[in-house]
């Protein structure tokens, strides 16, 4: 009696178990060598399993319907003859033959994975444009990476100053000393309670994945991005050096220390621009009736004490326009990636000052009038004059606006105020031939330079916005209709 | 407490141990009657007699092989091996026999000896006499390997590993043996197996060596303190099993490693101490861990001062490392 | 030279050598034992070899079997030697060391290895003394003096020497006996191992089995030397050429030795003319370098008929004892065979144990990767 026990195969494709169909064969029955025994289905198809051995059928494991797993044995054989070596010597497997000592297989899965064509390369989808860091792979020591992430900021967004484009610690501690909060991440909002809503709390700020907004197909990136983004990728940036002249020549050149709030302009709108891609939309726009409009309400804000400027006006075409637009009013979180848009309007003043440009809020600037806007702008006015903004009136804003209207110009492209994604740039206003009713009339006109960040607004929107500031302002009775 | 260079601790040692355990057996050629090309068993033949200080046929293999009978029958052989650039013939009974008695018997056998065996270079012995071998001993599973620094750490780690259950291949820096002196304790001394020993304590920067090269290390440091680099140097003691513990603290203050080994560069030991690091201090680097070893090449004779990683070449890679 | 087996020069591997004056025999034709050479062994141990002889042969035909079934991985088998190994095991005393090659473990059973514990050997089983880490035959039996087997060729020899030299050296009165095939005459250890035996003049009992073959290499190809035993000459160790296939030749000659060098005479090299039946191991088909035309004359010197013809002849051994003996070692594997095969694999952590006395942290750590992670699915 010379026993053997066939298990069920394992036929690979994850078949875990087999449920028997039918056997074919008995306990008793002797079997050759490839007849078919039983008949076993998977999840994949129905097999018929055949002898591996000739002899007798001792048992037979596994009821019509039962489920069998793989590896366990299915049938019991008895392969006759004696134990004596001469039946061993004509058992001899073919495949021992070639070896001195140990088991060297004829076939061992995977072998063939040598030769099979390698796949097709996988086209890369076009995204919305990359970000264009300093550095999409910044340079780093691991110690200098562990910093960054214990103190929460993204290497790539760090200016680089060590050797060959390395992103040493100081830069981190530099970068985490002038950035507050850690931005990448944005948060609810300013204010912690949402605004309640015909009696329905409504949160503050939408928060959209970044894959919802995008349009069916992917634009394709503008050549000037894609320029970019190569070679920022291609090699790390080397540290530009300009050369000193030869001592002794005189004090051809003055070396001022990068610090402080310079230090801090300098970084912020290097990351803005190296994030954020910005076009610019100009557009004119008639603020005849703004002027009347303004010209009537001073003495009335005077008697209360405030001066009445254009600025607050503009604020409120601002955020009536935002109310409407509402993706304008958002930013992107990179720790997320979702584009976070806020119901709440903090609107930045960018203000220029002896040291540098700053940009006040005015705080939910919705639930504000416009004269309380009028005090506000006042407020920050003075205190910027002074040197003396305090830090809660810096920071979270979601929309600005910079008047580069004293001196003029044409128009601009001004540069956005990260993380915000638009920008609202005004300039002077002139007298221009304007036509009405058919006329050449003077007219009081004022060009309007708006910044988008394309990456989340598109052109059309950013027009249709435009349009939006551009029509409060001209038709300002507007504002009223819609006051909160 | 008595003045000894290593030679003659090692002497002491072996004299102490052969006299407190009578299973102790000294085999190996030269070593009776002459002590030794070295001189480190003189005194002991007359002292103990032929069957305890034992002359042998010029054969490696017949060494360490019948020193493993010797073991397995419960004496404890101390066979020397003349050069460790002559150890290859007894390879195959150290790898396949001695290395695995204890694995395959499943602890029932053990094949308990000490393979005594000076290494190194800068003695002008050209290929064959200069070589540090150590990697291709510790790269086999079973064995333990020491290379003491000074004397007294060479009496305390022979007492050691004579003591200790397994196997152990006791590398002697020739370079050294004379040039390096110190006080060593009188009688029972030993130095614990598997523990490094921090030379100089340092916050900026960490070397690890053995041997002679730890006197290199040792002056290339003191000349980095002259630029303000402040070295941590670690003598290792024992090469393997590695005192891991150490070097990690070290690197995990510093950030920033060196590691200095006669033996050529490429799968030494110092790559094995860097993986070790990467894996458990990875995110305390400063800067890359660097190695200064011998070259890939054979033991040159002529130009074994280039060949060596002296502190001429040590310093350098402080430099850099800690400016990294 | 060529490799036919019509012609040959060189160490012998012809049965006309057997009958060379200087080789020792004691059973003659007729079953019974030249009276001059008798070992003076009585009837129980007589029937005892026999059983061992019979444990060993069936044991042999049976993992053969196992490993074509695929129960077990490797043999490595003693086939046709029986009488060269029993023989010397036999001829030593309890205290003396037996440092074996591979095919020996006849002599571990005889000297008191059990029988289940050389099985799990056999499976690599958790039972395993040796805990599944060798492959099969590469056992030990340390209360038997059974020294662990590796698969280096000839280090058992200078072993051998050390344990010998050991003895003497401590003034023990033991003697180590090393066995080992004629190919490894050609291994720098048997240089080494006799070499120093013959200088430290050890209690050292040497056992070349010459079976004809070193997997597919002939003995003649070897050695140049008319015999293997003239190789003592060289190193002052006297030898002596015996018929490996009559149990009772193997047992005086290996008793003359063990007393020689019991008495500080020195090491034996014995030559035992013997003939390797099947091939190499379970992994060699001899039918590929060897005709089997070859094997007849030497089946004829099978040294189990011929022990049982001595024992029908002087013992009274009758059929029915032969069979019932034969019944009951057959009965004997099967349970052994059967046990091994319900008893369970070596544990994970048991990779780690006894590479140092101790486990060192990298063992640790190595360990504790590997029981985190997914285990091998089977072979």
């Amino acid at each position: 009696m010379k026993i053997y026990e066939f298990k069920l195969p394992d036929i690979g494709e994850g078949v875990t178990e087999g449920e028997i169909v039918k056997w074919l064969v008995t306990p008793g029955e002797v079997v050759r060598e490839d007849q078919p025994m039983v008949e076993v289905m998977t999840d994949k198809a129905t097999v018929t399993i055949t002898a591996p051995k000739a002899g007798t059928i001792v048992e037979t494991r596994g009821a019509v319907g039962g489920l069998v797993p793989v590896h366990s044995v299915l049938v019991v054989f008895d392969l006759g003859g004696s134990d004596a070596a001469p039946a061993a010597q004509g058992a001899r497997p073919k495949e021992s033959a070639a070896t001195a000592v140990g088991d060297i297989k004829e076939h061992l899965p995977g072998m063939d994975l040598a030769h099979t064509t390698p796949p097709p390369a996988v086209k890369p989808q076009l995204t919305a444009a990359a970000p264009v860091y300093f550095n999409p792979k910044p340079l780093a020591t691991p110690a200098t990476r562990r910093l960054a992430r214990e103190l929460g900021f993204d290497l790539r967004v760090v200016s680089p100053t060590g050797p060959n484009g390395r992103v040493t610690r100081d830069d981190v501690r530099g970068f985490a000393a002038v950035t507050s909060p850690p931005p990448v991440t944005l948060g609810t909002g300013a204010v912690a309670a949402p605004v309640v809503n015909n009696g329905n709390a409504e949160p503050l700020s939408l928060r959209v994945p970044l894959a919802e907004t995008r349009i069916e197909a992917p634009l394709p990136l503008p050549p000037a991005v894609d320029r970019v983004a190569s070679a920022s990728a291609a090699a790390p940036p080397q540290p530009v050096r300009i050369a000193s002249v030869a001592p002794g020549a005189g004090a051809l050149e003055e070396r001022i220390p990068l610090r402080g709030m310079r230090k801090r302009i300098f970084e912020g709108m290097a990351r803005s621009k190296h994030t954020a891609a910005h076009f610019t939309f100009v557009e004119e726009c008639d603020v005849t009736a703004l002027k009347a409009l303004r010209a009537r309400l001073k003495p009335a804000a005077e008697k209360a004490g405030v001066k009445l400027t254009f600025l607050p006006f503009f604020v409120k075409a601002c955020v009536a326009a935002l109310k409407r637009h509402p993706t304008l009013n958002s930013a992107f979180d990179e720790s997320t990636q979702e584009i976070v848009q806020r119901r709440y309007y903090n609107i930045g003043i960018a203000s220029a000052t002896e040291s540098g440009l700053i940009v006040p809020v005015i705080r939910d600037a919705d639930r504000k009038s416009l004269l309380d806007i009028a005090r506000e702008i006042a407020r920050l006015s003075e205190d910027t004059k002074s040197g003396k903004v305090k830090p809660e009136d810096l920071g979270n804003g979601t929309f600005t606006i910079t008047s580069l209207g004293q001196q003029g110009g044409l128009f601009a492209t001004p540069i956005l105020n990260f993380p915000e994604v638009a920008i609202l740039g005004i300039h002077q206003m002139k007298e221009k031939p304007v036509v009405r009713d058919g006329q050449i009339v003077i007219g009081d006109v004022m060009l309007l330079s708006l910044s988008f960040d394309h990456r989340i607004i598109d052109g059309h929107i950013g027009a249709a916005f435009a349009y939006e500031i551009i029509g409060y302002l001209q038709d300002p009775d507007r504002l009223f209709l819609e006051m909160g | 407490m008595p003045q000894m260079n290593m030679v003659q601790a090692i002497n002491d040692a072996l004299r102490f141990e052969m006299k407190r355990d009578s299973r102790v057996v000294i085999l190996g050629e030269d070593v009776g009657k002459v002590g030794g090309v070295f001189r480190v068993t003189a005194g002991l033949y007359d002292e103990f007699g032929e069957d305890r200080v034992i002359d042998t046929p010029l054969s490696e293999g017949g060494i360490i092989g019948t020193a493993i009978g010797m073991a397995l029958y419960g004496l404890v052989p101390v066979p020397e091996i003349q050069f460790a650039d002559f150890i290859f013939p007894a390879y195959d009974q150290i790898v396949s026999e001695l290395a695995k008695y204890r694995y395959r018997s499943g602890g029932e056998y053990s094949a308990k000896l000490v393979i005594r065996t000076p290494m190194g270079g800068g003695i002008r012995g050209g290929l064959y006499h200069s070589q540090s071998p150590e990697a291709q001993f510790i790269h086999v599973a079973g064995l333990k390997v020491v290379c003491p620094s000074n004397p007294a750490d060479a009496k305390g780690l022979l007492l050691a590993s004579i003591r200790d259950p397994d196997p152990v291949i006791f590398f002697e820096p020739k370079r050294i043996y004379r040039a390096s002196r110190g006080e060593v304790p009188e009688g029972d001394h030993t130095v614990p197996l598997g523990k490094a020993r921090v030379v100089r304590p340092g916050q900026s920067l960490t070397i690890v060596a053995w041997g002679a090269m730890l006197y290199e290390s040792l002056a290339a440091a003191q000349q980095a303190a002259e630029q303000g680099i402040d070295c941590e140097v670690i003598d290792l003691r024992t090469l393997w099993p590695l005192d891991i513990e150490t070097i990690v603290a070290s690197v995990k203050k510093t950030g920033r490693l060196v590691v200095v080994h006669e033996a050529p560069k490429s799968c030494g030991l110092g790559g094995e101490i860097v993986s070790l690091v990467n894996e458990k201090a990875f995110l305390h680097l400063e800067a890359p861990p660097v190695r200064v070893t011998g070259f890939d090449t054979p033991f040159p004779y002529t130009l074994e001062n280039e060949y060596l990683p002296l502190a001429h070449r040590i310093l350098p890679a402080l430099v850099e490392t800690a400016r990294y | 030279m060529t490799t036919t087996p019509t012609e040959r020069s060189g160490a012998h591997r012809s049965l006309a050598d057997t009958d060379a004056p200087d080789v020792i025999k004691v059973q003659r034709e007729d079953g019974t034992l030249d009276p001059a050479r008798d070992p003076g062994l009585s009837s129980a141990e007589v029937r005892a070899l026999y059983r061992a002889g019979l444990l060993t042969r069936r044991l042999d035909e049976r993992l053969i079997t196992l490993q074509r079934q695929g129960r077990i991985g490797f043999h490595i088998g003693s086939l046709g030697e029986e009488a060269t190994i029993l023989g010397a095991a036999f001829a030593l005393r309890p205290q003396d060391w037996i440092l074996p090659c591979y095919r020996e473990f006849g002599a571990a059973l005889l000297r008191g290895m059990p029988l289940q514990r050389y099985v799990d050997n056999m499976f690599g089983n958790a039972g395993d003394p040796a805990k599944g880490r060798q492959m099969p035959d590469h056992c030990f039996w340390k209360p038997a003096h059974y020294a662990s087997v590796s698969s280096p060729i000839g280090t058992q020899i200078t072993h051998a020497t050390g344990v010998a030299w050991a003895a003497k050296i401590k003034k023990d009165d033991v003697v180590a006996l090393a066995y080992f095939g004629e190919g490894a005459t050609s291994s720098a250890d048997f240089h080494n191992g006799i070499n120093f035996a013959g200088v430290f003049k050890v209690p050292a009992v040497f056992i070349c089995r010459n079976n004809g073959w070193a997997i597919s290499v002939p003995a003649e190809r070897q050695t140049a030397s008319e015999t293997f035993a003239e190789k003592g000459i060289a190193y002052g160790v006297p030898s002596v050429r015996v018929d490996g296939n009559d149990l009772f030749a193997v047992i005086h000659t290996t008793r003359a030795a063990v007393a020689s060098a019991a008495r500080g005479e020195g090491p034996t090299l014995i030559e035992a003319l013997t003939y390797r039946l099947e091939g190499h191991s379970t992994s060699d088909d001899p039918r590929a370098y060897r005709p089997d035309a070859e094997l007849e004359p030497w089946k004829r010197l099978d040294p189990l008929p011929r022990l049982r013809r001595h024992l029908e002849v002087c013992h009274g051994l009758t059929d029915a004892e032969d069979q019932a003996l034969l019944a009951e070692v057959d009965a004997e594997i099967r349970a052994a065979v059967e046990a091994a095969g319900e008893t369970a694999l070596p544990s994970l952590d048991s990779l780690f144990d006894d590479v140092f006395a101790e486990l060192p942290w990298h063992l640790a750590d190595q360990r504790d990767a590997l029981r985190k992670g997914p285990r091998a699915r089977g072979h």
